[in-house]
């Protein structure tokens, strides 16, 4: 049945959502910044494997492996992006007024997308990944293999990225500078520094979801505002403080908008999602799981 | 940040004394009619001298075009204390309204042009009874948002011409568009410093400063930002109205172009928010830079836009008007002393929490 | 007096009541903050809030201004019943507050500030559109004086001390003239003797411009110095009411503030 069809592919896709919401929502808990230029570490990502599997095949084609093995560069780079770009800029308007950290990024934001259109020209590209037999029939529903490769990568990275924050030492002193910056500098923790991992982390697992979209769909160098935006969305449904609640808000946002390009055209997702947006601002500005904007 | 404004002070201090500033800008402020007069008739007697239609009025004609964008901005970002990111919106609207009324509906262009400007005051005052009972990020995102629909809309829609846009063929002459921006900047300037004197001014002021205050002080705070929001919206709406025919062409891209939203909000800030000279001065100047740029360097004036934002957040906040009064009214604290009252802090700001 | 007796009399004095509660209840969740609390202030009277923390002072002021709508009584302004009023009328109708946290608007100038209290004209359009007069800002050079802030006229607000600018916070409550001014814990944050110049300006007001007055206050010099009469507060209940006198010798009081109910 056709709606079973969008959802399945909803799911799929919003799982890639989800991961780039979680670190946005990370970001936003934490270092308590709205980062408008989290779409761009996506879009970083994509091109970054792009890149990597262009030198290593020589056009951007290859093998499943090959390819997830890329996704540890985009990683790795987006990481070192993310810390570079708190500990130069953000760092420097935290604690200021809202707008200008808003401002800060954005500004950041269009000085990225225009040097990726300056570096790489602003034409789609996506990677071409070969399988034998690109689909897999599931009862009746289609399910492209790709997707659900990337599927399992998002649910992957963003489990890593759960583990991260509740097991390891630094995850735990992000948790503390989240709850309370002065205490946690107090016991030794350097406040900066984890405010930078942070942002690396966030930036990393948006880079690494970005490969997995360079696939699936394309990149280009203006996508990441759409990202952005969308992780907004789902956060602002799911709650600032709630992985949980982002995975659901990014799963139930595609969904949406599959069903909607279904139904109406793909024309209408925007105006779909973002009048969703507005009136879950309206009714619940705290969201639906989380505390909302104070952790 | 009074404090590291005096350690900086002691050089620049010998030289240009606070008190010379502070002499100049009150004196700027004591004639501003009269100043405003003079530059419009400076600059409407440039085309009159011999300036003419081309590269140069062009760029004088953009110049007026963003100084109204930004100043509008500022009445709702600055003087009231809600930063939109989307402002073009109305910008769009208005292009899209003239272009579709004098191409497919035949109308002349004034009537098109103040119908424009209804239909932007209209769509303002719409989507003000949803986004201004947001606040800060929120606001600032979902105003964004709506830039952003608006962009798609105009895609899908036939009557925009899809995304492609339209083209515009017969339209006023350069001068004339050189004398309604210019007019249509004046009259936002006249107006906008007219109401920074009055109560209506004041209450937009007390609102960014302190809303729940405000509103604990008699103010029904929805009726003023309303107000703000729908002049902004009248102005921006007409400056697009404009903006079309000037331009002979619209499309999605340019009509609701989040980086001039970005450039417009850079003007602001840069030229120093809430007062009038600000924006325009911040205006003017910007945009004279990335004319250079883009003369020297295509393609990177988006660039260095991203990196003017920064730098101005980071380093220059209160723009050159506003980092001038600060200079200026340095030394009015310890001149006018007034009761040491309090064993707390002396002479640091005490805010309250947003 | 029997109580019998004292009945008429308490009736016509609740109708010459500037502000009246009748049974206010505010829950939070399963917290009941304020319960069911009758209060009646009248015209010249400066009259304190008192009890321990927690006892839900500040509650009961939100919702006599508006800021919080009670879940059950009513609040009447001079009669008028004002319960689901919003805040911004119920200021309007003749309430001033004044904040503990004193606030005032940093960004503008102190002469700006006063300006914008004063109510004459009150919101209509034409008011609004046209530039303080003469007389108005005579008013404001007046009350800077008179509050010693006199050549700070032009200054920005947020740049002056703390007590300065509770100086101003009062100062523009006095420009606006309200029926009746609510104060949440005035002498907070300042020295002694600036708190001595407040009681004299508080009862100044109070005696010249027979202004009523409100009061939280945890400073108990200073409310037992300056009210008439006390209201006390403990878990949401009104347990005392009383003159100063009376207040210091009730045991339920002693009890409330000592952690003994």
């Amino acid at each position: 049945m056709a709606a079973t069809q969008f959802v399945v592919n909803g799911l799929l896709v919003g799982a890639l959502f989800a991961g780039v919401a979680v670190g946005f929502a990370l970001i936003w808990g934490v270092v308590d910044i709205i980062n408008l230029a989290h779409g761009e570490m996506v879009m970083l990502g994509g091109y970054t494997s792009y890149w990597v599997l262009t030198l290593v095949t020589g056009n951007a084609e290859g093998s499943p492996l090959l390819f997830l093995a890329t996704i540890p560069v985009a990683i790795a780079v987006l990481f070192g992006i993310g810390y570079a770009l708190q500990r130069t800029l953000v760092s420097r308007v935290i604690g200021t007024d809202i707008f200008l950290t808003l401002l800060v990024t954005f500004g950041a934001s269009i000085a990225i997308q225009q040097l990726a259109i300056q570096a790489w020209s602003a034409n789609p590209r996506s990677i071409q990944v070969s399988f034998a037999d690109p689909s897999m029939n599931l009862a009746g529903i289609v399910v492209p293999k790709m997707k659900l490769v990337a599927f399992a990568g998002a649910l992957v990275l963003t489990a890593l990225m759960y583990v991260f924050l509740q097991k390891t030492r630094t995850g735990r002193a992000i948790r503390a500078v989240s709850q309370n910056p002065e205490a946690a500098a107090l016991v030794g923790i350097d406040v900066e520094h984890t405010r930078a991992v942070t942002f690396g982390v966030s930036s990393a697992i948006a880079g690494g979801i970005g490969a997995f979209i360079a696939v699936i769909l394309n990149i280009q160098p203006q996508m990441g505002l759409i990202y952005t935006l969308k992780s907004f969305i789902i956060v602002v449904f799911g709650g600032v403080g709630s992985i949980p609640g982002a995975l659901i808000g990014g799963l139930l946002l595609g969904s949406v908008e599959e069903l909607v390009a279904g139904f109406a055209s793909s024309q209408w997702t925007l105006a779909v999602s973002f009048s969703l947006l507005i009136v879950l601002l309206i009714l619940k500005p705290k969201g639906l799981f989380g505390q909302g904007a104070e952790q | 940040m009074s404090t590291t404004d005096e350690e900086s002070g002691g050089v620049l201090r010998s030289i240009l004394p606070p008190e010379q500033v502070d002499r100049f800008l009150g004196t700027c402020d004591d004639y501003g009619w009269p100043l405003l007069g003079l530059g419009a008739l400076i600059a409407a007697s440039f085309p009159v001298l011999g300036l003419e239609g081309g590269y140069y009025m062009t760029v004088l004609t953009e110049m007026f075009l963003f100084a109204i964008l930004a100043l509008s901005w500022d009445i709702v970002g600055g003087q009231t204390g809600y930063p939109s990111f989307g402002n073009m919106a109305f910008f769009g609207i208005g292009a899209y309204a003239t272009a579709i009324l004098t191409k497919d509906f035949a109308l002349a262009f004034p009537v098109a042009f103040l119908l424009a400007g209804l239909l932007a005051v209209t769509f303002a005052a719409i989507i003000g009874i949803v986004v201004l009972r947001l606040r800060g990020h929120y606001f600032a995102i979902a105003t964004l948002g709506v830039l952003l629909v608006a962009q798609q809309v105009s895609r899908i829609l036939d009557i925009t011409g899809g995304a492609s846009g339209k083209i515009l063929l017969e339209t006023p002459s350069a001068e004339t568009f050189y004398y309604l921006f210019l007019g249509v900047l004046v009259v936002e300037m006249g107006l906008v410093y007219y109401l920074s004197g009055t109560r209506f001014g004041f209450v937009l002021n007390a609102i960014r400063d302190d809303e729940e205050k405000a509103t604990a002080m008699g103010f029904n705070t929805t009726y003023y930002k309303t107000a703000a929001w729908m002049l902004a919206g009248l102005f921006t709406g007409f400056a697009g109205a404009a903006y079309s025919l000037f331009n002979t062409f619209i499309d999605p891209q340019t009509a609701y172009n989040g980086a001039w939203n970005v450039e417009l909000i850079a003007m602001a800030l840069l030229g120093g928010s809430g007062t009038v000279a600000g924006p325009v001065i911040g205006a003017f100047g910007l945009h004279t830079i990335i004319e250079l740029v883009e003369t020297f360097a295509v393609g990177w004036q988006l660039v260095l836009l991203g990196g003017a934002v920064i730098i101005t957040v980071i380093g220059f906040p209160k723009g050159v008007v506003g980092t001038l009064s600060e200079y200026a009214s340095q030394m009015d604290y310890y001149k006018h002393g007034g009761m040491a009252a309090t064993d707390t802090d002396d002479g640091s700001e005490v805010s309250a929490d947003e | 007096m029997s109580k019998a007796t004292s009945s008429p009399a308490t009736d016509t004095d609740s109708d010459r009541a500037v502000l009246r509660t009748d049974g206010v209840t505010k829950r939070f969740g399963g917290l009941t903050a304020v319960d069911d609390v009758d209060i009646e202030i009248h015209s010249g009277e400066i009259v304190g809030l008192i009890g321990p923390n927690g006892a839900g002072k500040s509650t009961l002021f939100n919702c006599i201004t508006g800021t919080l709508t009670p879940d059950e009584g009513r609040v009447y302004l001079q009669g008028e019943d004002v319960t689901d009023w919003p805040e911004h009328k119920i200021a309007r109708a003749g309430l001033g507050r004044m904040f503990q946290e004193t606030r005032i608007f940093g960004d503008m100038t102190v002469r700006e500030n006063l300006l914008l209290a004063a109510q004459e004209g009150g919101a209509d359009v034409s008011s609004l559109m046209r530039r303080p007069d003469s007389s108005l800002l005579a008013r404001t050079d007046e009350l800077l004086d008179y509050v010693d802030l006199g050549g700070l006229a032009e200054t920005r607000a947020g740049r002056m001390s703390f007590g300065q600018q509770k100086l101003l916070e009062f100062a523009m409550e006095l420009m606006s003239e309200p029926e009746i001014l609510l104060m949440d814990e005035p002498a907070g944050g300042i020295n002694p003797s600036m708190l001595e110049n407040l009681i004299d300006y508080i009862r100044n007001a109070n005696e010249e411009q027979e202004s009523t007055i409100f009061l939280i206050e945890h400073n108990m010099d200073f409310v037992m110095d300056i009210a008439d009469r006390i209201y006390v507060l403990a878990h949401g209940e009104r347990i005392a009411n009383g003159t100063p006198e009376e207040i210091q010798n009730d045991q339920r009081v002693l009890d409330a503030y000592l952690g003994r109910e």
